[in-house]
């Protein structure tokens, strides 16, 4: 896929700290909620960014895509028209579904992971990948539950989501955290089983422990333990790109760059 | 906060330059500059300021507090300088200086001043029956001079500001204001702030160095006069009326 080769780190652009992100050191390139964008009033930071040359992705949180609902084409054309306007060379969205029933649920909740609902996801993401003017990436969510009588691994259902779309696979190292603490998953069988070489590039976010329950807040500091997660995965293969995301609660620029730093030198410890 | 004396030893805050400077408007300015020079405020594109840290980490006097407190959940550049502005935290800044004798309060010195000028020109009318008049309107003109010429800055408040370097950006801010000029250039540049932002802070007119809204050549000979009556009258400092009348610029 031209373009998406060796991102670099980069951070979710977000409004609120659009000077910030602007004044970074060490920022290669930026990802941007599709939603919040609207075609032909392109925020003028973003603006800026393109005419530094810093790679803008936009990413999707509305397709609903693990929906049983069918897929809003004018969600998929919004995403499409975003990623030309800032010429992107890829979008992205979730593993998951937002809406049931005519009800949006205000969270990326997770998809039961059965050969069933593999076949509806599927379909889905083949039906906005014909509407998409460029490849579509896929990011697993933080699940708070799982779904009974599942069938595959979060793995093996990426995996073979893969194989049956062509898609991308954007893999979020803190989902993959949240989810070991909160329903037990293994984040390196997860590794084991996706094909890496799909690999579009990596969220790394930050959360909070709760009681027994780990919120993947992307409103606190990033744990020691999610860049373990980065490092194993960087151990495995080298990711096009790390993304720092971070939605609340903004740190000073000092800390966000010791942010990326610290991202930075997980990715070129395995460089060498 | 970094603090620039005089040879007396009137120590000087920005935010107290600020004020002696230009009035409780540019006491605001001076300390959201430091704020933000300090990485303790954010500003964004579309001018909306906010805290780093939800608990006032970072302030070091209680203007600085309030402003930060302000900024919890993000507000607009001019009206977290128009709110700080009009705070008790900003009128108790005022009442400090006023106790270190830096300023005064002008209001009694000023009362009277039209009896003064009225009396001069009666006597001028009655110089026409008798000279004497003359010398006596001349007189009441002298003192009517001198009310108006005498502002809420004393001769220490003069000097100790007149010891105040724009050494930093702060500094700048607090002679200048955001929305002023220093060096030929926009102080809000040294921000690196789109223009539009530090628009929103209200102008006043242009004045010199040293020659503040305070002092008696600013503010007592001017029509500007009126916003001197918020250094120069406590009651209407802090109580949320409008310090500085004219806007949070000044
Ligand atoms: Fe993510």
């Amino acid at each position: 896929m031209a373009g998406i080769k060796d991102l670099g780190v980069g951070i979710g652009w977000r409004s609120e700290i659009d000077l910030t992100v602007e004044r970074l050191p060490g920022v290669d390139f930026v990802e941007v909620v599709a939603e919040n964008l609207h075609i032909g009033h392109l925020p003028e930071s973003v603006t800026l960014l393109l005419e530094r040359g810093v790679p803008v992705l936009p990413h999707a949180v509305s397709l609903s895509l693990g929906g049983a609902d069918e897929v809003d084409l004018h969600r998929v054309e919004h995403l499409g028209a975003v990623a030309e306007a800032v010429g992107a060379p890829m979008v992205s969205d979730h593993v998951c579904f937002v809406r049931a029933g005519g009800l949006d649920s205000g969270h990326l909740m997770p998809v039961p992971r059965t050969k069933d609902a593999l076949d509806v996801l599927v379909a889905n993401v083949k039906l906005a990948q014909r509407n998409l003017p460029v490849p579509l990436a896929l990011e697993n969510v933080a699940a708070l539950l799982e779904w009974p009588d599942g069938e595959l691994s979060e793995g093996q259902f990426l995996a073979e989501l893969v194989e049956r779309t062509d898609c991308w696979l954007l893999v979020d190292v803190a989902n993959l955290y949240a989810n070991a603490r909160n329903i037990g998953t293994d984040p390196e069988r997860f590794l084991d089983e996706i094909p890496l070489e799909r690999l579009a590039y990596v969220h790394v976010a930050g959360g909070e422990q709760h009681g027994d329950i780990y919120h993947d807040t992307h409103a606190h500091a990033v744990l020691p333990e999610v860049l373990d997660v980065l490092d194993e995965l960087c151990s495995r293969v080298a990711p096009p790109g790390v993304l720092l995301e971070r939605d609340d609660n903004y740190p000073s620029d000092t800390e966000i760059a010791s942010e990326l730093a610290a991202i930075r030198a997980v990715v070129d410890k395995h460089r060498g | 906060m970094t603090k620039q004396t005089d040879t007396q030893g009137a120590w000087l805050s920005a935010e107290e330059a600020g004020f002696l400077t230009a009035g409780p408007g540019r006491a605001a300015e001076a300390v959201l500059a430091r704020l933000i020079d300090q990485g303790l405020l954010r500003v964004s594109r579309d001018g909306l300021v906010s805290a780093v840290h939800q608990d006032g980490e970072g302030a070091t006097t209680s203007v600085e507090a309030r402003m930060l407190s302000f900024a919890r959940n993000p507000v607009q550049f001019d009206a977290i300088v128009l709110a700080t502005r009009n705070c008790t935290e900003v009128a108790q800044l005022y009442r400090q200086l006023l106790s270190r004798e830096l300023m005064r309060v002008p209001h009694r010195r000023h009362d009277g001043r039209w009896f003064s000028l009225a009396v001069a020109g009666v006597a001028v009318v009655l110089g026409f029956v008798s000279p004497v008049f003359l010398v006596a309107a001349a007189i009441a003109l002298g003192f009517f001079v001198w009310q108006n010429g005498s502002g809420p800055i004393t001769q220490a408040g003069r000097e100790a500001l007149s010891q105040v370097q724009a050494s930093d950006r702060v500094h700048v801010v607090a002679l200048y204001g955001f929305d002023g000029r220093f060096r030929g250039k926009d102080v809000g540049e040294l921000f690196d702030f789109p223009r539009r932002v530090v628009r929103t802070v209200p102008r006043r007119p242009a004045r010199a160095r040293r020659r503040s809204i305070w002092n008696g050549g600013g503010c007592g000979s001017s029509s500007s006069c009126g916003s001197s009556g918020c250094a120069g009258s406590s009651s209407s400092c802090g109580g949320g009326s409008g310090c500085g009348g004219g806007g949070g610029g000044d």
